[in-house]
């Protein structure tokens, strides 16, 4: 077994850290206050090839792997939740989508501006009635000569008020459900009939996103279908189980930073004469948040290799996720008892990363979802299937 | 027009703790960074080369086992050409003297060198010798510590820092004066005075996955093993005596000034 990352790893998490620390972490504060995407860092991004970051240089991205993405998240995770959760949506699920289900055509014409760049994408499911049951979306699409016609609402679209780009799930034949009924297509932002619609006021993630979109009408060219008629919805899933890995991947790097800062504070703080660090209670809790950060970091990793190498990982990605997401808040959590009452300061960033963490339980599939996805791959191996 | 750039490596600051009290530096992530002051004089020669036809090759600063990975950072940032010399790796460590013969025999195996840049000095040691030394070697002109370089024909233009009591015959008013060197030159870069650019994703990629991104040179191809003695020799080490701890008098002002008095004729003898 080799734990060590490659060269080109190092050299590209070294890059990212500096990219980081000196053109996001300066705006973290401030996007979460103003509640507005930074624009500004997503070009750099792009200019230097990181929106592409896993895809493969034919397609305009960098070729750096699942791997790489992951640094990138972990990295991006550490220093500013929001931005990593604009860079998760348009890499990890938008543009993810046309790469893994994209015919020859489709990834030339789309994927190749996303990974450069050029343009952002978006990954559209969620609607009012279909959270966890992403199979009882409303959206249709009916067959009209060489066109399809989207009507319906999505919610909850993060970078969908601003994508360029968006793989749009909707229902092909309502009598055969979620295996053949369901199609996914992929939608430019300019097309007639779709409309922008109301903007998620959130508590957390401040600095992305989330909005309501709105398909009127919206007339998609057949050449649009992403993979094939009545299989979007398990092209989608496909999507998500990528997603939830690198979500994982941002949840390490939230937990770092969480840990980082209170080992900081235990070394500085003094209370009765001594240093926090000499208390057992505060010892007790960072050793603990550093080993459960560790073994998020082996699953995580682990689970990166096994997508570069090829093998099934539906599981093992929802455990990032489910693992991931719970590590984060508790980490932060702790880290902010340890702070005391400093830590609810708004002029700290533990308040706004204790605000950022709950999402991760929540989106890109609950974290009860995901033991239903990690408990019925194990059960399907003893053959037993599990209903949701 | 072919601009060398001399590049060396430094312990991540960031990876570094320092505890006041204990008196002692932690390193709780070792890990590598280039010289700032290299980065700079990259930068610098990265400039030259976006507006014109020039060639950056980078070299290293030392013989040191990593020093590979600064030479590939330099690739990946946009450099033409990295060679790194390889055969007596760090054994003995190589000070500023034997390296300048080093660069200077492998400046004249690559040929018809306009501008070589470096850094003016060294996160670690302090040091800024190697570019004046390397400039002596090869009976160049020289400019230190520049905080702006450009090449307008057969000369280097370059921006320095002078301040006033350095000034002599400059004159007074703005410290930053522009010093010009002709061509064949060695200039060295401020810290601080540029700052490196970002990597092209997928070029960094490729660079640090070829395997034969850096051409080797043996150091022993360059220069004989004489030139490679080196020039200092440690004999051991020497500080000054240790201080006496001072002495806080307290009391009425009166009173502090005849203990004052007292201690002072008793020392005076």
């Amino acid at each position: 077994m080799d734990f060590a990352f490659s060269t080109e790893h190092r050299a590209l998490r070294r890059l990212i850290r500096e990219f980081a620390e000196n053109e996001v972490e300066p705006l973290a504060a401030e996007i979460d206050r103003e509640g507005r995407v930074p624009f500004e860092t997503l070009g750099k991004l792009g200019q230097i090839g990181l929106l592409g970051v896993c895809f493969p240089q034919e397609y305009g991205g960098m070729g750096a792997g699942e791997i790489g993405y992951c640094i990138l998240m972990e990295e991006l995770g550490r220093v500013c939740t929001s931005t990593a959760t604009t860079v998760g949506a348009h890499i990890g699920i938008g543009a993810m989508s046309i790469y893994l289900d994209g015919n020859e055509e489709q990834k030339r014409k789309y994927l190749t501006p996303l990974a450069r760049g050029e343009k952002i994408g978006a990954f559209v499911l969620t609607e009012a009635n279909a959270g966890s049951d992403a199979a009882a979306i409303r959206t249709r699409a009916v067959r009209e000569g060489d066109s399809y016609i989207l009507d319906g609402t999505k919610t909850f679209n993060t970078n969908g008020s601003f994508a360029d780009i968006v793989t749009v799930l909707a229902v092909t034949d309502p009598t055969l459900g979620a295996r053949g009924g369901i199609t996914a297509f992929i939608v430019e932002s300019d097309m007639p009939g779709f409309q922008v619609g109301t903007h998620e006021n959130k508590m957390g993630i401040r600095g992305s996103s989330t909005a309501e979109l709105i398909f009127e009408e919206v007339r998609v060219p057949q050449e649009n279908v992403l993979g094939n008629v009545g299989e979007g919805f398990v092209s989608f899933m496909k999507t998500l189980d990528l997603g939830r890995l690198t979500l994982g991947a941002a949840c390490l790097g939230g937990a770092q930073a969480a840990l980082d800062w209170s080992v900081r504070w235990a070394r500085t703080r003094r209370q009765f004469g001594e240093e926090l660090a000499h208390k057992q209670s505060v010892q007790w809790m960072i050793a603990d948040m550093a080993t459960q950060v560790e073994a998020l970091r082996s699953l995580v990793y682990r689970v990166a290799w096994m997508v570069d190498t090829g093998q099934p990982f539906t599981q093992m990605a929802a455990m990032c996720k489910l693992y991931g997401s719970e590590v984060a808040s508790r980490a932060i959590d702790v880290a902010l008892q340890i702070h005391g009452g400093l830590g609810l300061s708004r002029d700290f960033l533990i308040e706004r990363f204790f605000r950022d963490a709950r999402i991760a339980e929540i989106f890109e599939g609950t974290n009860e979802i995901q033991r239903i996805v990690i408990a019925n791959n194990i059960f399907r191996r003893h053959g037993v299937r599990i209903r949701p | 027009m072919k601009i060398v750039v001399i590049l060396g490596r430094v312990l991540d600051p960031a990876g570094i703790v320092v505890n006041r009290r204990r008196g002692r530096i932690f390193v709780n992530r070792e890990e590598y960074v280039m010289q700032p002051a290299d980065a700079c004089a990259l930068e610098a020669a990265l400039q030259i080369k976006d507006g014109s036809d020039a060639e950056v090759i980078a070299l290293p600063r030392g013989l040191l086992p990593d020093d590979d990975d600064v030479l590939r950072q330099a690739l990946s940032v946009g450099a033409d050409r990295a060679v790194n010399f390889v055969g007596r790796i760090g054994n003995p460590p190589y000070g500023d003297g034997v390296m300048a013969r080093v660069l200077a025999a492998a400046i004249e195996r690559l040929g018809e060198t306009d501008l070589i840049l470096t850094g003016a000095t060294t996160l670690d040691t302090g040091q800024g010798q190697l570019g004046p030394r390397l400039a002596g070697v090869l009976g160049w002109p020289q400019v230190v510590d520049a905080w702006a370089v450009r090449v307008a024909g057969d000369h280097v233009e370059t921006v320095c820092h002078i301040p006033p009591p350095l000034r002599g015959g400059l004159g007074g008013g703005n410290p930053y004066t522009i010093l010009e060197v002709d061509l064949s030159a060695v200039v060295t870069v401020h810290p601080g005075a540029l700052k490196l650019r970002y990597p092209d994703g997928a070029r960094l990629i490729n660079v640090y996955r070829d395997e034969k991104a850096v051409e080797a040179w043996v150091v022993t191809d360059l220069v004989s093993e004489e030139a490679l003695q080196p020039l200092l020799e440690k004999r051991g080490r020497d500080f000054p005596p240790e201080r006496e701890r001072s002495v806080r008098l307290e009391g009425a002002p009166q009173e502090v000034v005849q203990v004052l008095a007292s201690e002072l004729r008793k020392r005076v003898g």
